[in-house]
């Protein structure tokens, strides 16, 4: 066991080292939640949510923490797993004896990384730019809220690479399926409004979930987080089991 | 199933694949034992692949018995795993790693590496050990190939076309590394479509055709087998070719222009012959007379295409 584990650090390391060798890649990864949270606070931060005394900040940083760790472990991870199998790389893992489980959880373990970096920087540029710090009992919502956001977005995007017939198509498919999901979920305007059936159903995803779990961890909400987190843990479960149970090697 | 011979590395009997309704492979039964470098031949779409797949437990089988090192590759042991060593035909690499610290990851995938530098002087790719992948040229990748198959130091190596695409100095260079890989003592089955590589690497060939095998043995035996007879050609004296001389009664001489061409099953009985005719005639030494024993590519061309060259 032991072994498996210093196996999968291992692996993870490598996956973190060639991740920051491709600068490129590693920077736009970056750039896009800390561009589209600059851009959402240039004009909204400051005020209040309509009907409310929360101030905007409070509710659209967290969202885009949301919305990185979507970008980090489910588009990324989705497409990156892609093309590992188009390539053979996941053929080639398989010619050895290294166990299954060591390997994917070090590709899982660098996401991890990446992501939660991501997600501070996030956090970070929002405090310094706009303010937004999260309350000190609300760490445990976020601390909590990533782990499970990462676990669930992270296997679904791992089913999806399974899924998708080619690496071209698996990036086209994640970015259509969780684009009109995030905004439906208020993600980048928290006043957008979708009819009451659309909503009961974004209710249901794990996308408008993991952002109000995020967002109790910057201010007090109405609602009880219990039922987001309900559906966060269901959604991580399935995709879990979706991704084992859809596994391919090539 | 029968109990696994010591000495035998791969057992394959009455092997059958099919694709839905497509047999692909309708009872194969080779033998590859310990030390030796197999080469399966056979024209495209032959099963080649299909077999080596099998082997190496890529693909379950539809019949047949097949044991690789004692084991059975549909149980898809960790242990079989450990023991062999696969090149596959097209096969990526993680671009952005560099090939020292991919080739050291992959010697802690197995429980008995072989020492980094040793692996990256058997294929030369010691001067790129901090190069990443992505800049190698196809015949650097694919001796990185070969030291990825070799870092867990396997007792047996598939190595599936590993020269295709290749220019004449990749070849030589990669036929260098399969020879080290014989002296090192190890089983390796190839698969080619290289007549002149099968010839100049294997002990022994098998010949797939239709889904079965249609010949095996040493290259030498597959030769006879095919009943490919040796040439005997020498420069024709002016005495044959104005047909002032008869050719040998019992050889079947054929003259044209200066070259006078002979084939004849048996290279010997052939020889003393013509030498005595020549003799017999007065025609002096046999000019520039050469005796050519059939190679692998005879063989080959006349069990596959049923023709001659």
């Amino acid at each position: 066991m032991t072994a498996n584990l210093r196996l999968a650090v291992r692996q993870a390391l490598l996956e973190q080292r060639s991740f920051w060798r491709s600068a490129e890649y590693a920077l736009f990864t970056f750039a896009l939640p800390l561009t589209l949270l600059l851009i959402i606070g240039s004009t909204t931060a400051g005020g209040f949510l309509p009907g409310t005394h929360v101030k905007a900040q409070m509710i659209f940083v967290p969202s885009i923490l949301a919305f990185g760790v979507i970008v980090a472990a489910y588009v990324n991870l989705g497409a990156k797993l892609a093309t590992l199998r188009h390539d053979g790389v996941l053929k080639r893992i398989r010619t050895t004896p290294l166990p299954a489980g060591a390997y994917l959880s070090g590709v899982f373990g660098s996401t991890a990384a990446t992501t939660l970096a991501i997600t501070a920087c996030t956090g970070v540029l929002g405090w310094l730019a706009f303010g937004a710090v999260p309350r000190v009992s609300g760490l445990a919502e976020i601390a909590g809220g990533l782990l499970l956001g990462v676990v669930c977005f992270g296997s679904l995007g791992l089913a999806l690479s399974s899924l998708a017939r080619s690496a071209e198509s698996a990036s086209p498919i994640a970015n259509a399926s969780y684009l009109p999901v995030a905004i439906m979920s208020g993600i980048f305007d928290p006043t957008f409004s979708v009819p009451r059936w659309l909503s009961a159903v974004v209710g249901l995803l794990p996308v408008r979930a993991l952002a109000q779990i995020l967002q109790q961890g910057y201010t007090p909400a109405a609602h009880a987080p219990l039922s987001d987190l309900v559906v966060l843990f269901c959604w991580a479960a399935a995709g879990s089991a979706l991704a084992i149970w859809r596994f391919r090697w090539h | 199933m029968t109990e696994p011979t010591p000495d035998l590395a791969i057992e394959v009997s009455g092997l059958r694949m099919s694709y839905g309704a497509r047999q692909v492979l309708r009872g194969v039964d080779f033998e590859v034992r310990v030390g030796e470098v197999f080469c399966l031949l056979g024209p495209n779409g032959a099963g080649k692949t299909t077999t080596v797949e099998i082997l190496e437990g890529f693909r379950q089988r539809t019949g047949g018995s097949v044991r690789v090192l004692g084991m059975d590759p549909a149980d898809q042991q960790a242990s079989l795993r450990a023991r062999i060593g696969i090149v596959l035909q097209e096969c990526g690499f993680p671009r952005q790693a560099r090939v020292g610290e991919l080739v050291d990851i992959w010697r802690a995938y197995y429980p008995n590496p072989r020492p980094l530098d040793e692996l990256l002087a058997l294929v030369e790719l010691t001067a790129d050990k901090n190069s990443q992948v992505r800049r190698l040229s196809g015949g650097q990748r694919r001796r990185l190939d070969f030291a990825l198959a070799l870092a867990g130091d396997p007792d047996l190596v598939f190595l599936d076309e590993p020269t295709t695409g290749f220019d004449p100095e990749s070849r030589r260079r990669c036929w260098a590394a399969i020879e080290n890989l014989r002296v090192l003592g190890k089983t390796i089955v190839l698969t080619t479509h290289y007549l002149d590589e099968a010839e100049r690497l294997a002990d022994r060939v098998a010949i797939l055709q239709d889904g079965r095998v249609q010949t095996a043995g040493s290259v030498r035996q597959v030769a006879r087998q095919a009943c490919v007879p040796t040439t005997i050609s020498f420069t024709a004296p002016p005495a044959l070719r104005h047909g002032d001389v008869a050719p040998p009664g019992c050889l079947d001489v054929e003259v044209s222009g200066e070259l006078a061409v002979c084939k004849a099953a048996n290279a010997a009985v052939a020889l003393r012959e013509l030498l005595a005719w020549a003799a017999q005639n007065e025609l002096g030494d046999l000019d520039d007379l050469a005796v050519a024993t059939p190679t692998l590519e005879d063989a080959y061309l006349r069990l596959v295409t049923g023709g001659t060259r």
